[in-house]
């Protein structure tokens, strides 16, 4: 722990902790320093010269080493010079003046000096109003200038550093925040200085420009208006605009954003800061990739198939209509031929009435939230069970931590994380990267393995065995079965993992070492781990238990799930084999009925059928009538086209007329997730509140509300026209205990519905989640709207708004994380290893012989990237191929060639690089045009590749 | 190498050299050679060979003999020894008639006399081997006694015998702040770190200052000894030279010396045999005037942007990569060797109580005689100027000296008295400085000179704090202004306050004393700054 040094600042006596500086220091007991290149996340580098204070220290008698006192009072002995308080530390009884003569006369000079600069164009600059250099002017500056106005520099103005990024130099007061952000922060060292003197400039060093994903933040902490988006330039003025908070929903992040609003408008995107969270970041993605929220192709009305022609019909129409149908397939069918699969970026209150609506209503378990291709990830559980323990900010880690990243490329699938987990580097964290092909984490890593496609179950099992053989049992705390299978499945030499996986022996020891050594560690996983299947996670799992680093704040493991509610999917049990909370079907129907539903129906206690299932349960006639939410298989899997077109009846509800709901027999338009209510669960399990910030375009309402329609309809059909009434209109006042008469003569014995429905609000199904799945046991939103936020590493909440520039304090809520299982007395594990399901990269089938690597980017074929200028960083459909495989084929880079499964064949540009080991090829989850399930076979698929135009001899 | 060779050596060289009745050596530092100093060389080499005198004549290249100004030059036997005979102006033609000579009386129209004070005033202990021996044998570093103190350091010195050496010599840093050196080692050697570095700093960037040039080609090991003493003293294992690109003789002389020093063990790994290492490599700078500045030469060694960043941290605990680092000037490395050899309290004796030694400074502008010379502290300006110097040439008159280059000031007539030492040049608004010292006479405007200054420091400012940048700006248009007499009273208050502001609020030494020349120009020429604003 730091220790506490006392000091005066202007005569007040504070203490405050060893390491501050006197910026910070005065600024706890509200005396403010004026600031421009210090920023509280960035180093101090006492340029700007803008916070000179006075400052003397206690003369200290060279014999005794006490202080010198006069008249009882240390004598103090001021610097002859004065001092920049953002790179003076405090020491004990320092005395720092703040006020005086000198220092006025300073800070008045450095304002002068900067606004000779300056081409004071306040009124078009769209800094005017929310700038540190025009508060800092009022508060500090002289009335007038004793220089010539066309003595200023001139530059030509903008120039762009980036497609998104403009850099206007007049205004460049040469802070160089920026470029400190980028090097410190955001480890893509891209911009820089040049020239000297006067002529100093930013610019940008990489090609294509400003690449990174990161550079919006610039933006916020530039403290004058030098840095501006191309999204947001000249659209608005600042004092316009009203600030919604709001969370980004397209990765698992779940960054805390504010929508600033014009009447109905999103003007821009700005991080909210949560020190749990994004701490003040947010990606790019998260900043210009909301615009499809206002896109003039979003659905507004309800639409209904009449022959070739979606035509548009009221709600009533479409509610009855769908009632109607899905009724009569369920009489003449069962409810287990009604299916229904929804998305990942719904807010838990859809996803769980979608699946009360599937359960309750139809009494079956055909749920999913993947669209069922070959590669679908299996769902994680282990993640959850043995997630990070609540209290977790990868915000604050540091020494003493370990991180263990395995099959993961956070900047790609979270790119917030991959700030933290740089900033855990730099304040002595250790990081070790484990991965098939180098990623942009391996910059910061201290400790990186390479393994061989398809071998990270060994390399985990070898980290197992060191832990094992290190530290025994010894930190197993957890009530756990199977430790003697694990042990059996150790039990090979460990020089064959080294020789399975390419690991030295040295680099594995090292790894588990200080894996286990240290006091807190996480495991992170991503897509690329969990396409080694469950066999991985199981074993990460026991990793993590055996040595004791799990149920506790900042240990445990963390999935990167692909999207931004892909926990609360998994949470509420929108999937075949769990119900809402990871429950087993069985448990779940019982909850259910002990909550006011009647006994259980056969269809609601057995597995229901996997998106891959329902697809050939259409082919085959079981399934006839589908419900799907917020997910377009059309696109991303074409090979569901045939189902699609094949089944009886087909709801779609989404925000776009996508080439699915182009199939629907009905397509019910959604509200984006800025024109409503909402609770989504990030990564970390924690659970966080998106608020309306516009009216919805037409007659969209929330996905919750029409999933409720729905269910209304065919309750209100299923019981006779007489109550139809009543059960619209019956206010919800107790969920349990109220009995509810069954409907009568329903023969394909639905499960009675339980709870009511007839919520009014997404806070009443909120609540309703809060009692009823296990996890989420009191968070309702009026709890979420807490926003006690603590600081890391000594620092206040929200103090980045010390003049930070543009960033927002958390005033509405920083979620809450709700308890991992593992943190929970009496909860029991296995230790059992599962089946290896992957193949190896060496050994196969000679007619396909690559391995395909998939790769998630962020910027990739995702339609909410619509009418966003990201469009422009999508990259082409390609696959990428080690340069000695690339010669072998006679590929070179930007040729056509040929990439042939069993299941099919895309054809993409080829790109050689060195990044991919041999014997792979690397492609792109979801590019635009090429998707990778029409070649998947399953997790692992291997292919052919040939040049197109030529054959291979 | 073992002890016992290096005094074998140094032996058997000195009896070498001793076989040769004649020894001709001829200035190859910069100065003469930019005037064929080498082919001078060649063809008196030539003449030797062809008269097969080889056995008894030898010619050498030396290093810089100090006048510059009468260059080329070159000296038969010592050119210290009032017996020997220093020529100037030599041609290649002249090459004959000096080997005719040899033996029978100095050709006499090329004699540059040395009884005059240029050269009897001078004491020389940096400069004790500058023109005697040949800067790229280190055989002849080692006859003149070269590395003996660092063998007597470690065989016979704990380090913190060495720092209390340099105590008692009371050397202060000569790159200019005049900080005393042993406490800058002492604060190094306390530093706790796993690696420590030296840096010599060798950016010598003040117009007209050509010192470090002169020692970094005449005697290049002097230098590395004094950083290896200096490494053992401090407890540093490796070192850097940083010299600026622009002085390409002087680097490739250092990268012989690292070389030929290596070869020998006298860097390196366990120098002498004793459990002490130390390695050196030179970096060039690139021409920024900035990088002398010690944090932002250190920033450039570490391969990024040459800016300064703010002190303390002071690189003597957080440096190089952010270990304890000791960066001192070529003259003060170059002073160790002799303080070591002699003791302390023999070099505190030369000069003044306060400013110990000798200094070493490089006389330019209107003076008769431009060239190096090294005297001791508390020597006057007059007799710098008008004895060594020879006065002011083509009868014009004294009007200021320059001296600490763009971060000093101007002295007048006034003050030629005064004793130059560390103290006496900040009473009168001047700094020390590294040595440069520029004579104008009564042709130069001191306006003129003061904006040539603060446009040096204008162009040279690196731009990151704004004081500097900016503020330089302002005060280089005023200046002018005022020079094209377009100023008004206002101005010059508006110039004194503005000088103040950059003073006290930059960041680095170069912007903290940008103004100084302004400032001094201002206290004694004002009436010049007072008759362009009433013309």
């Amino acid at each position: 722990m730091a220790e506490d040094i006392t000091l005066i600042i202007d005569g007040v006596k504070l203490t405050v902790p060893e390491g501050t500086n006197v910026v910070d220091a005065a600024r706890t007991v509200g005396i403010e320093i004026p600031v421009f290149c210090y920023h509280p996340r960035l180093r101090s580098v006492g340029m700007c010269r803008m916070c000179m204070v006075a400052v003397g220290i206690p003369r200290i008698d060279r014999d005794t080493g006490q202080c010198l006192l006069e008249n009882n009072r240390p004598v103090i002995s001021m610097f002859p010079r004065l001092q920049t308080a953002c790179t003076t530390l405090v020491s004990p009884g320092m005395v720092v003046m703040t006020s005086t003569d000198e220092v006025k006369r300073a800070q008045r000079g450095i304002l002068e000096f900067l606004l000779t600069s300056h081409p004071l164009d306040c009124p078009v600059c769209d800094k005017g109003g929310e700038c540190p250099l025009q508060n800092l002017t009022m508060g500090w500056g002289p009335g007038t200038s004793r220089f010539e106005y066309h003595n200023k520099m001139h530059f030509e103005k903008p120039v762009p550093l980036g497609d998104l990024i403009l850099l206007d130099r007049e205004r460049c007061i040469l802070c160089g925040r920026c470029v400190r952000f980028q090097d410190e922060l955001a480890d893509d060292p891209v911009l820089g200085f040049d020239l000297r003197g006067r002529d100093w400039h930013i610019i940008s060093k990489s090609d294509p420009p400003f690449d990174s994903k990161f550079s919006g933040n610039t933006t916020d902490i530039c403290p004058v208006g030098a840095l501006t988006t191309t999204d947001f330039r000249f659209r608005s003025r600042v004092w316009e605009l009203r600030s919604v908070p709001s969370l980004c929903i397209h990765c698992p992040v779940g960054c805390n954003v504010n929508l600033d609003m014009r009447h109905r408008e999103v003007m821009r995107v700005m991080p909210r800061e949560n020190l749990a969270v994004n701490d003040i970041w947010i990606c790019d993605k998260g900043r210009f990739g909301q615009h499809f929220v206002e896109s003039s192709e979003r659905l507004t009305t309800p639409l209904m198939r009449r022959g070739d022609q979606l035509v548009q019909v009221s709600w009533e129409q479409a509610f009855e209509t769908i009632a109607e149908r899905f009724v009569a397939i369920q009489r003449k069918h069962g409810g287990t031929a009604l299916a229904g699969i929804a998305g990942e970026r719904l807010s838990n209150e859809d996803l769980y009435l979608f699946q009360r609506l599937f359960r309750e209503v139809f009494g079956s378990n055909n749920l999913d939230h993947r669209i069922g291709t070959p590669g679908d990830l299996p769902d994680d559980d282990i993640g959850v069970m043995l997630g990070v323990g609540s209290g977790t900010s990868l915000v604050t880690l540091g020494k003493g931590t370990t991180v263990l990243v395995i099959g993961a490329n956070p900047e790609e699938e979270a790119p917030v994380y991959l700030l933290h987990l740089h900033q855990m580097v730099k304040h002595g964290g250790e990081l070790v990267v484990a991965n098939v092909r180098p990623t942009k984490l391996d910059h910061s890593a201290t400790l990186s393995l390479r393994y061989r496609p398809g071998t990270a179950t060994q390399l985990v099992r070898g980290l197992l065995r060191v832990v094992l053989e290190e530290a025994g049992t010894k930190h197993l705390s957890q009530k756990t079965t199977g430790l003697a299978e694990l042990r059996a499945a150790l039990n090979h030499p460990m020089a064959s993992v080294v020789s399975a996986t390419g690991v030295s022996e040295d680099d594995i020891r090292a790894a588990a070492h200080t894996f286990l050594q240290a006091e807190n560690a996480v495991i992170i996983y991503g897509a690329e781990a969990m396409a080694e299947g469950t066999a991985l996670s199981q074993d990460l799992g026991s990793l993590a238990l055996i040595a004791g680093k799990t149920g506790k704040a900042n240990n445990g493991l963390l999935a990167l799930l692909p999207w931004g509610n892909s926990r609360g999917v998994l949470d509420m049990g929108v999937r075949p084999d769990r119900g809402p909370g990871y429950a087993p079907l069985a448990s779940a129907a019982k909850e259910r009925e002990g909550a006011g539903g009647r006994k259980a129906a056969e269809g609601a206690v057995q597995r229901g059928l996997s998106a891959r299932e329902m697809w050939n349960g259409v082919v085959e006639g079981r399934i006839r009538g589908m419900y799907l939410m917020g997910i377009d298989p059309a696109s991303a899997y074409p090979a569901t086209r045939t189902a699609l077109e094949k089944v009886d009846f087909l709801v779609v509800q989404d925000m776009f007329l996508t080439p699915t709901a182009q199939m629907a027999d009905v397509v019910l338009p959604a509200a984006a997730f800025a024109e409503r209510e909402g609770t989504y669960t990030n990564a970390e399990r924690r659970v966080q509140r998106v608020r309306p910030a516009r009216p919805a375009p037409g007659d969209c309402r929330p996905d919750w509300a029409m999933v409720q329609g729905i269910a209304e309809a065919v309750l209100a059909l299923l019981k006779g026209t007489d109550e139809e009434q009543g059960t619209a209109k019956e206010p919800r006042k107790k969920l349990k205990g109220k009995k509810r008469e069954a409907p009568g003569g329903a023969e394909t014995a639905t499960e009675s519905p339980g709870p009511s429905w007839g919520y009014l609000t997404a806070s009443e199904v909120a609540s309703e989640i809060a009692e009823r799945v296990p996890g989420y046991q009191g968070i309702a939103y009026t709890r979420l709207a807490n926003a006690a936020s603590r600081g890391g590493w000594g620092r206040q909440p929200n103090e980045s708004f010390y003049y930070g520039g543009t960033c927002y304090r958390n005033s509405e809520g920083v979620g809450i994380q709700y308890p991992a299982p593992a943190e929970l007395s009496g909860a029991g594990f296995s230790l059992k290893p599962r089946e290896v399901e992957t193949t190896s990269a060496s050994g196969g089938d000679t007619r396909y012989p690559f391995l395909v690597v998939t790769q998630r980017l962020l910027y990739d074929g995702d339609p909410f990237l619509r009418d966003s200028q990201l469009l422009a960083h999508v990259p082409a459909p390609y696959v990428a191929i080690n340069p000695s495989d690339a010669r072998s084929l006679g590929v070179q880079a930007g040729d056509r060639v040929r990439v042939a499964s069993v299941a099919g064949v895309l054809e993409l540009a080829a790109r050689v690089s060195d990044e991919v080991p041999a014997g792979c090829v690397l492609i792109p989850s979801n590019l635009p045009g090429a998707p990778l399930s029409m070649v998947q076979t399953g997790l692992q698929t291997r292919v052919a590749v040939s040049k197109v135009g030529g054959r291979r001899e | 190498m073992i002890p016992e060779e290096l005094a074998e050596m140094a032996l058997f060289e000195r009896e070498t050299q001793q076989q040769y009745q004649h020894q001709i050596n001829v200035c190859v530092a910069s100065g003469c050679l930019s005037l064929q100093s080498d082919q001078i060389r060649e063809s008196l080499e030539k003449e030797v060979r062809r008269r097969g005198e080889e056995r008894w004549c030898q010619v050498r290249g030396v290093g810089c003999m100090g006048l510059c100004t009468a260059g080329p030059l070159v000296s038969v036997g010592p050119f210290t020894d009032p017996a020997a005979a220093l020529y100037q102006e030599v041609q290649v033609s002249d090459s004959l008639d000096i080997i005719d000579s040899l033996g029978e009386g100095a050709v006499s129209r090329l004699v540059c006399p040395t009884d005059g004070p240029f050269f009897q005033r001078q004491v020389r202990v940096v400069l004790e081997n500058s023109g005697q021996i040949d800067p790229e044998r280190i055989e002849d570093y080692i006859a003149a006694d070269g590395y003996e103190g660092l063998l007597k350091v470690l065989t016979e010195m704990n380090p913190s015998d060495v720092i209390e050496q340099m105590t008692r010599s009371g050397l202060r840093g000569r790159g200019g702040g005049g900080y005393p050196t042993s406490l800058k080692w002492t604060t190094v050697a306390k530093a706790v770190g796993p690696r420590k570095f030296v840096i010599c700093n060798a950016d010598e960037g003040d117009p007209g200052a050509f010192m470090d040039r002169s020692v970094l080609e005449s005697d290049p090991h002097r230098v590395l000894e004094g950083m290896a003493i200096a490494a053992y003293a401090v407890g540093a294992g490796e070192g850097y030279i940083y010299v600026r690109a622009e002085y390409p003789l002087a680097i490739k002389r250092l990268r012989q010396a690292i070389h030929q020093a290596e070869r020998l063990g006298l860097l390196g790994n366990r120098i002498f045999g004793t459990t002490f290492s130390f390695h050196v490599e030179v970096r060039l700078g690139a021409g920024a005037f900035v990088c002398g500045e010690e944090t932002a030469l250190i920033a450039s060694i570490e391969g990024k942007r040459g800016t300064p960043r703010p002190r303390p941290p002071y690189p003597a605990e957080y440096g190089l990569w952010g270990y304890p680092t000791l960066i001192n000037n070529v003259e003060t490395f170059a002073s160790v060797a002799p303080i070591i050899r002699n003791g302390g309290d023999w070099y505190a004796r030369i000069g003044t109580e306060k400013s110990a030694g000798t200094k070493v400074f490089a006389l330019a502008g209107r003076v008769t005689n431009t060239g190096i010379i090294e005297v001791p502290m508390g020597i006057t300006l007059r007799d710098i100027i008008y004895e060594m110097g020879g006065g002011i040439p083509d009868g014009h008159a004294f009007k200021a000296v320059q001296t600490g280059g763009p971060s000093g000031g101007c002295i007048p007539e006034d003050y030629l008295d005064m004793a130059v030492d560390y103290d006496s040049l900040v009473q009168v608004g001047s700094i020390m400085g590294s040595g440069g010292m520029i004579i104008m006479d009564d042709t130069s405007s001191m306006v003129d000179v003061a904006r040539f200054f603060i446009e040096f420091c204008m162009s040279e400012s690196c731009g990151k704090c704004v004081p500097c940048r900016v503020g330089t700006v302002h005060i280089h248009d005023l200046l002018t202004r005022i020079s094209e007499g377009m100023a008004s009273m206002g101005d010059l208050s508006t110039l004194v306050e503005l000088c103040e502001m950059v003073r006290n609020t930059s960041l680095c030494g170069l912007g903290q004393s940008a103004p100084n020349p302004v400032l001094s120009t201002l206290r004694f020429f004002r009436d010049e700054y007072l008759a362009h604003i009433r013309a």
